[in-house]
């Protein structure tokens, strides 16, 4: 048989291109990361290849499934459905399920120029990894006595485990990454006198800003980031029974939820804007308001006097004026609004800047951050980088990363004296909002979060707050991911009839006829179904990605191919869906094989099966064939339909030569019939049993 | 647009009996509009032919595929000479017009019809296709309000409705709307109803001069052109 004609006699496998866009929430991560891509991967159950696509884009993806800020879901276009995809608790899942920890990285050293690293931040170890990867010999040089900046000292424990961070560094010296603690470097030239060709300088930002109000020296009164350091390396501050925050950012939330942790009963925080200013993370504050946590807002402390050992602590009443700089409203004092109120401790956690010793000899800009070129991160000094908080003021981990991946590939273009190659991005960008009739006919699927301790438990000690997902709530909430970007397009505009097939049958109202009489297939709202693919007369449409265009016809030719090989004709081939629940949970049975004789091809969605593949199947000889779908389960709209009609069509071909038509079946979940297992093995007997009378016929006529 | 019905696998299997090397021939055309004959139904019957091949056991066909953008011009079957060189029959999922054009362009290829050729006609809805004109040639629309009693009217009468009219259907079927039941409808809306008062007279339709010609140039004496 000609396996190369087997399905698609036609146009669809010879472009290899791939026209795919990149989705919103890929171009808001500062690492770039293939979200769409593993967050599909994980609807299939494959949580070991999610796993591998995450650590192609992240070094340290367990520490990121704890607490990356999640720039990502804030631009998910799934919000314009419903909510955003929970895209860090499936990286998360991902990284638990999929056996993280047990992944070892080697790195060989291939070159001799030695690269110093100061600091230890996210920024300071991803250059570590990725300069390690490359081939160079680096050493970390850290002021603490441990690794991971405010990884280790800012980040509360109950955020962030101490042995996730504790793995990846052991990763890292299992590389070979040469580590030196308690270093605080304070000038640079003493590192290449050293032999150091090269230095990337992360010190992070850990100098905090002060209220500077009257008072501010007084015992008692403590900056957050300082607090949060000697919580983390395990001193415990005693603080009082009442403790002030004046603070409105992550710190500010972070410095009170471990002051409760640390057993203080009464824990305000006074922010001067409102609410919506507020830069923290509205999880993050809805959380420690179920730890008891108190905000005012609208509040600012402007005088601190110290009576008997307690603060007596004046503070002023804010209306919002005129928006300042950032954008927000400027908080003004409102006129003898004054009032004051005591408490035992005061935590100042309104921000930090970086703090660089002069000795560096690196130019200082704005903020006290190190001045350097953003696309090669190059300092005033040669051969001197700097990336992270200490050039862009307190940011976030990610953008640490991304900072320190950067540092290592311009670290390398500076030792080979190669110019900086500029970083290509080849695939256009996914723009444009869902349109209202695009929204309407997506069904709408509630985003399931993983559980969390709850709140009178976790104010115990530094456990973990937020637990993983469960196998089915991980799979059910990627399957709810748009896929954005991935869909179809019309590859030949010259093959178009304009039969305006794609505009009738698309369920989300997607094709567009122009008033120059031509179909378009906005990107920007197609919902990657692919039934308009199958329909299309003209051949036209094509998904947009090389592998989505040939996976059924290749998935099929590979099992044609190893039945031919093996001379044990499967006597039923069946087209099962991976997502969701056929791909892994409860009916996976149906595709592992488990069924003697039943050989499953398997798919990406039922409706991107066309006739074409049901007829080459019986073509291998296959006594039936089935098609396997997720029914009134599926995440996309009317898949069973047009499932339903290709199968009819076919079994017209089927009875025209003689082949009986229920031969072909359509399984189907949240039908009628409950179990489609049950329907399956009943399928099989009536197989076996028309196997039977036609051996019993041609017998007969013999 | 001209629509189709792709014939009968057993009548295709019929015809290409004799001839082992086939050519499956679509048109991108009105055939890929009416689904009868694009590239995806030539695909599909290729896909088919093979199964039915592979199943009967005695096969000695082998297919090829192929479609051009419209058969019924000559330019666009300039590409057929070399798709025909090891063939030994066409297939065309043409409409009639095609399969002619394709026949008067290679004259010792047989062309043989995959497909019925039914009407002229619009799609009413995916998948679903309704006859609209007969190409008479004389054409009445201007009085019927648009809707064209020949094709639409059981019985193509041209002064309805008939004594059969019921419930606005027609006698011969009762899911077919009377044509004119639907045109009176319509003369009403547009206050027109004087054009139903009139009386048509009868046309003969066995007049009509076949095969006819559309001439839309005039001839010029030879010379005259180059002043
Ligand atoms: C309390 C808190 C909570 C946060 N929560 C989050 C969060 O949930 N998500 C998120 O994305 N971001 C969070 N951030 C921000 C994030 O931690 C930082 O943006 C990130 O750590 C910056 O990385 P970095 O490598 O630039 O610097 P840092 O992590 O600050 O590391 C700098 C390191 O350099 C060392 N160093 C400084 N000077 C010297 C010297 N002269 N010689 C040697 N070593 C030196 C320091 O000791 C430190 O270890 C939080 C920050 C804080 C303070
Ligand atoms: S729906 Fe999916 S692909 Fe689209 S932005 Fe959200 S996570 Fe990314
Ligand atoms: S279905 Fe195909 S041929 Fe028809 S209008 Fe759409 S792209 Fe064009
Ligand atoms: S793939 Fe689906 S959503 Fe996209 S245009 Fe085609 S039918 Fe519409």
């Amino acid at each position: 048989m000609n396996l190369t004609n087997t399905s698609h006699p036609g146009i669809h496998q010879e472009d290899a291109s791939d026209h795919s866009l990149i989705p919103p929430c890929q171009n808001a991560c500062p690492l770039h990361m293939d979200i769409r891509e593993y967050v599909s991967l994980v609807s299939q159950g494959r949580i070991m290849e999610a796993l591998q696509v995450i650590r192609m884009g992240n070094p340290f993806p367990s520490i990121c499934a704890y607490v990356c800020t999640h720039p990502c879901e804030e631009s998910c276009r799934r919000a314009q459905v419903d909510k955003p995809i929970a895209i860090r608790s499936l990286k998360r899942f991902a990284v638990e399920f999929g056996g993280d920890r047990m992944i070892r990285t080697e790195a060989e050293t291939k070159y001799s120029d030695k690269v110093a690293i100061v600091g230890s931040g996210p920024a300071g170890l991803a250059c570590a990894y990725y300069v390690k990867k490359i081939g160079y010999p680096v050493t970390i040089l850290e002021a603490h006595s441990d690794l991971g900046g405010m990884l280790r000292v800012g980040i509360p424990q109950y955020r962030l485990p101490r042995e996730v961070l504790d793995t990846e560094i052991q990763r890292l010296t299992h590389m070979g990454v040469e580590i030196r603690t308690n270093t605080r470097v304070v000038s640079l030239d003493l590192l290449f006198e050293l032999g150091y060709k090269a230095i990337f300088i992360t010190i992070g930002a850990h100098q905090s800003l002060r209220l500077g109000i009257e008072g501010e020296e007084s015992p008692g009164v403590i900056d957050g980031a300082t607090f949060l350091r000697e919580v983390n390396l395990g001193i415990k501050p005693s603080l009082g029974r009442r403790v002030m925050v004046a603070g409105g950012g992550n710190v500010a939330i972070d410095a009170a939820r471990t002051a409760v942790r640390l057993g203080v009963k009464h824990v305000s925080i006074f922010y001067r804007r409102t609410r919506s200013e507020m830069p923290a993370d509205p999880q993050e504050l809805e959380q420690a308001l179920e730890e008891g946590v108190k905000i005012k807002y609208l509040s600012t402390p402007v005088r601190i006097d110290r009576e008997n050992d307690r603060l007596k602590m004046t503070c002023v009443r804010m209306e919002l004026g005129e928006p300042d700089e950032s954008g927000r409203r400027r908080p003004v004092p409102i006129k003898g609004s004054e009032f004051t109120k005591e408490f035992d401790s005061l935590i100042v956690a309104i921000g930090q800047a970086p703090q660089t010793p002069s000795d560096f000899g690196v130019r200082i800009g704005r903020g006290s951050t190190i001045q350097v070129d953003p696309s090669t991160l190059t300092t005033n000094r040669t051969g001197v980088f700097a990336g992270g908080d200490a050039v862009t003021g307190p940011a976030t981990v990610t953008e640490a990363l991304a900072a320190g991946r950067l540092a290592a590939s311009r670290i390398d273009d500076y030792l080979q004296h190669r110019y900086p190659l500029p970083v290509k991005e080849t695939n256009e960008k996914l723009s444009g909002e869902l349109l209202p009739k695009t929204i309407e006919m997506i069904r709408k699927i509630e985003r399931s979060e993983p559980l969390s301790l709850v709140g009178e438990t976790r104010v115990k000690d530094f456990e973990t707050v937020e637990q993983v997902y469960g196998w089915e709530a991980a799979i059910n909430e990627a399957r709810r991911c748009l896929r954005c970007g991935v869909g179809v397009e019309i590859l030949f505009q010259d093959k178009c009839a304009t039969c305006l097939t794609c505009l009738r049958v698309c369920p989300y109202h997607v094709p567009r006829l122009d008033n120059t009489g031509n179909i378009n297939i906005p990107a920007d709202q197609c919902q990657a179904c692919g039934i308009c693919v199958a329909e299309c007369p003209a051949k036209a449409i094509v998904l947009r990605k090389p592998f989505d265009r040939r996976q059924v016809s290749e998935e099929l030719t590979h099992t044609i191919k190893l039945a031919t090989e093996s001379k044990n004709k499967p006597p039923i081939i069946g087209f099962c869906c991976q997502y969701g629940l056929f791909g892994t949970g409860t009916l996976s049975r149906l595709w592992r094989g488990a069924k003697a004789g039943v050989t499953i091809v398997p798919v990406l969605c039922v409706a991107k099966v066309e006739a074409n593949h049901l007829l080459s199947a019986f073509e291998t000889g296959a006594e039936g064939v089935f098609i396997a779908g997720c029914g009134e389960q599926c995440a996309r709209e009317n898949t069973t339909y047009w499932v339903k009609q290709r199968v009819e069509k076919v079994r017209k071909v089927l009875r025209s030569i003689g082949i009986e038509p229920e031969r072909l079946q359509v399984f189907t979940l949240g039908t009628a019939v409950a179990d489609p297992t049950e329907e399956l093995d009943r399928f099989i007997e009536q197989i076996s049993a028309l196997r039977l009378s036609s051996v019993i016929k041609e017998e007969a006529i013999s | 647009m001209i629509v189709a019905e792709q014939k009968s696998l057993e009548e295709i299997r019929r015809m290409i009996a004799p001839y082992p090397r086939v050519l499956i021939l679509g048109c991108g055309t009105c055939m890929t509009v009416c689904n009868a004959g694009g590239e995806s139904e030539v695909s599909f019957l290729h896909n088919s032919l093979r199964l039915a091949e592979v199943r009967s056991g005695d096969g000695i066909h082998t297919f090829t595929e192929h479609t051009v953008k419209r058969q019924c011009d000559p330019e666009f079957l300039e590409t057929l000479s070399e798709k025909t060189i090891d063939v030994d029959v066409i297939l065309s999922l043409g409409c009639g017009i095609g399969v002619q054009a394709i026949a008067e362009y290679l004259g010792d290829i047989p062309v043989l019809p995959g497909v019925n050729t039914s009407f002229m006609g619009m799609t009413k809805e995916s998948g679903v296709w309704d006859e609209r004109c007969a190409a008479c040639g004389e054409c009445r629309l201007e009085d019927t309000g648009g809707i064209c009693p020949i094709t639409r009217c059981t019985k193509g009468i041209l002064n309805g409705p008939c004594a059969g009219s019921k419930n606005g259907k027609c006698e011969a079927n009762k899911d077919v709307d009377c044509a004119w039941i639907l045109i009176y409808k319509r003369l009403e809306r547009l206050q027109q109803l004087d054009k139903m008062r009139r009386y048509y007279s009868p046309r003969n339709f066995r007049a009509i001069p076949r095969p006819r010609r559309i001439l839309s140039k005039v001839e010029i004496a030879t010379g005259e052109s180059d002043g």
